[in-house]
C-alpha cells in the first residue's frame, strides 16, 4: 500500500513534469495541425530556453529573469528557423520537414555544446518555500509550475477562440486551403504559430531548468515523451494536449513510485490503447491532409 | 482589360504531376456575365476553376483579371483581388460557428456588412451562433457564398452549387445567382442544365480537358447543352 504522503508527492510531481510536457506538446501539436509539419525543433528550443535561463540567472540571480529571456531568445530563432528554412519547404512531404527539423535540432544541439559545452549546468531553484497539502510538504515552486501552465492554456485558449488570427489558425487546422481561398495570407498564420511554439517550449525549458541538470541532450530525453502526450491528446487540440500531459505526467511519476521500469514502459502501453480505441487521440479531430 | 472582358483565360495548360488535364484553354468574362462550364465529370472543370483562383500552377498561358496577370500569384492574394472560389465540397469551418465563419471572411476583405449575407440568404441570421459542422448541405452552401461575397468581389466562381441540395434550394439559389450577377460576374461550374440554362449569358462546354464549344445567346439551350455532358 503507497504511503499517502509519497502519493501527494507523487501527484504533485506528476503534475509539474505533466506541466512542462503541456509547454512543449502545445507547439508541436498546433505546428501540426496548422502547417502539418512534425517541427522537432521545439525541442532544440526548449534546451535553449533552459540554457538561457541558465546564464542569466547566474548573472542577475533571477531565474524569472532568466525564463523570460530564454522564452525572448527561444521565440527569435525559432522566427529566424521559419523563416530561413520552413517557409522553403511547407509545400514538401511531411517527411522532408520531420528531416529538416532534426537537422536543425542536431545542429543546434551542436552549437549548444560548442557555447556551454558538455558538462550538466545546475540552476537554482528561486524558492525553496514548501507548503502543506494534507500534511505533506510539498515544493511550492513546482506548483507554481503548474498554475504557470494552466494560465498558458486559458491564455492560448482565449487567443484562439476570441482572436480573429487565433479563429483563422483553427480554421486553417480545419483546411488550410479554404482559409487561403477567403483572402487571408496563411503563412503570416504559420509564422505566428512558430513563434508561439518557439517561446512556450523555451518557457518549458526554463520552468523546467531548476528541477533538473541542464544538459545539450535534454530535448532528445523528453521527446518520447512529448511525442505521447501530443498522440495521445490528439493532433491539433490544445484541450487534448493538456489532459494528455497530465496524464502522460501522472504515469510517470506515479509509475516510478509502484515500480520504477513502469515510469518508462506504462506510457507508451497507454498510448498504444488509446490509439487502438482511438487512432486520433482523445480530442483529435479528422485532419485533412495538406 | 480584352475586349471588355472582366477575366481572359488564354491558351491555359495544366497538369497533375505528369498527367496533363487542360489543353488550351480560353476563356472570357465580362462583367456581370454569368458564363458555365458544363462537362461530364473528370473533363477538368473544377481543375479550370482551381487554376483560375491559384491553387494549381498552370504549364503555360495566361489568366489576367483587369488586365493584371494572376499567373505566379498566390492564391490569397487572387482572393484578395477579388476572384473568389467556392469550391463544391460544401466544407466549411465546422469547428466554427456560422458567426466566425463570416468573421473570416470579413476579416480577409475588411467588409463587415453583414446585411448584404443575410439579405440573400435569411436563415443564416437564425444560425449565427451554431457551429458549422451542424448545418445542412444547403446552409453551408449558403454561409460558403455568403462568406465569399463579403468584400464585394468581381468575380465568383463556383464549383458544383447545387449537387446534392434540395430543389427548394436549388430555386433559392438561382434567385440569388440572379441578384449576385448586377456587383459580380459568376463563372459556375455545374451539371443542372435547367438551372445552367436560366441564367447563364455563356456555356462552355468542356470535354476531355478541352473546349470543344462556346454557346451563347439564343444557343444555350438545356437540349444543345446535354449533348456535351
Amino acid at each position: 500500500m503507497m504511503d499517502t504522503q509519497l502519493l501527494i508527492s507523487g501527484v504533485i510531481f506528476g503534475l509539474s513534469i505533466g506541466s512542462i510536457f503541456f509547454l512543449m506538446a502545445i507547439g508541436l501539436s498546433l505546428c501540426f495541425g496548422l502547417m502539418r509539419i512534425i517541427s522537432l525543433d521545439q525541442l532544440l528550443y526548449y534546451s535553449i530556453g533552459a540554457y538561457i535561463t541558465y546564464s542569466i540567472s547566474l548573472v542577475t540571480g533571477s531565474l524569472w529573469l532568466g525564463a523570460l529571456a530564454g522564452m525572448v531568445v527561444a521565440g527569435v530563432i525559432s522566427f529566424g528557423v521559419e523563416r530561413f528554412i520552413f517557409l522553403r519547404i511547407y509545400e514538401r512531404d511531411i517527411a522532408f520537414t520531420m528531416i529538416a527539423s532534426f537537422g536543425v535540432l542536431i545542429g543546434g544541439v551542436g552549437v549548444i555544446k560548442s557555447i556551454w559545452g558538455v558538462i550538466p549546468r545546475p540552476v537554482p531553484i528561486p524558492m525553496v518555500t514548501q507548503i502543506s497539502i494534507l500534511g505533506t510538504e510539498v515544493p511550492f515552486y513546482r506548483l507554481l509550475v503548474v498554475v504557470i501552465s494552466l494560465l498558458v492554456y486559458v491564455a492560448i485558449w482565449l487567443f484562439l477562440n476570441r482572436t480573429i488570427i487565433g479563429k483563422a489558425i483553427r480554421a486553417g487546422i480545419e483546411d488550410v486551403e479554404h482559409v487561403e481561398g477567403l483572402g487571408i495570407n496563411v503563412y503570416r498564420l504559420f509564422t505566428t504559430t512558430f513563434i508561439i511554439a518557439g517561446t512556450l517550449s523555451g518557457l518549458a525549458g526554463g520552468l523546467h531548468a531548476p528541477l533538473i541538470m541542464v544538459d545539450p541532450q535534454m530535448g532528445l530525453e523528453v521527446m518520447p515523451f512529448v511525442f505521447m502526450v501530443v498522440i495521445i491528446g490528439g493532433l491539433g487540440s490544445i484541450k487534448g494536449t493538456l489532459i494528455s500531459a497530465f496524464l502522460v505526467g501522472q504515469v510517470v511519476s506515479l509509475g516510478s513510485l509502484i515500480y520504477a521500469p513502469l515510469a518508462q514502459m506504462a506510457p507508451f502501453a497507454i498510448m498504444l490503447l488509446i490509439l487502438l480505441i482511438k487512432p486520433t487521440g482523445l480530442y483529435g479531430s479528422k485532419l485533412l491532409k495538406r | 482589360m480584352n475586349n471588355g472582358e472582366i477575366l481572359t483565360v488564354r491558351n491555359l495548360n495544366v497538369s497533375y504531376g505528369e498527367a496533363k488535364v487542360l489543353f488550351d484553354i480560353d476563356l472570357g468574362v465580362k462583367p456581370g456575365q454569368v458564363v458555365a462550364c458544363v462537362g461530364r465529370n473528370g473533363a477538368g472543370k473544377s481543375t479550370l476553376l482551381k487554376s483560375i483562383a491559384g491553387f494549381l500552377k498552370p504549364l503555360s498561358g495566361s489568366v489576367t483579371c483587369d488586365g493584371i496577370g494572376l499567373i505566379g500569384l498566390m492564391s490569397y492574394d487572387i482572393a484578395k483581388m477579388g476572384i473568389k472560389y467556392i469550391p463544391q465540397d460544401k466544407k466549411v469551418f465546422s469547428d466554427l460557428t456560422v458567426r466566425e465563419n463570416l468573421e473570416l471572411g470579413s476579416y480577409a476583405t475588411k467588409d463587415y456588412n453583414w446585411d448584404q449575407v443575410t439579405d440573400y440568404f435569411p436563415k443564416l441570421k437564425q444560425l449565427m451562433d451554431r457551429k458549422a459542422g451542424h448545418l445542412s448541405g444547403g446552409e453551408r452552401q449558403m454561409l460558403m457564398i455568403g462568406r465569399a461575397i463579403l468584400g464585394s468581389p468581381k468575380v465568383l466562381l463556383i464549383d458544383e452549387p447545387t449537387e446534392g441540395l434540395a430543389p427548394s434550394i436549388v430555386s433559392h439559389l438561382r434567385v440569388v445567382f440572379g441578384e449576385l450577377r448586377k456587383k459580380s460576374s459568376l463563372v459556375i461550374v455545374e451539371q443542372n442544365l435547367p438551372l445552367i440554362c436560366a441564367i447563364s449569358d455563356k456555356v462552355y462546354a468542356i470535354k476531355e480537358g478541352r473546349i470543344i464549344k462556346e454557346l451563347a445567346g439564343e444557343s444555350v439551350k438545356a437540349n444543345i447543352c446535354e449533348q456535351y455532358l
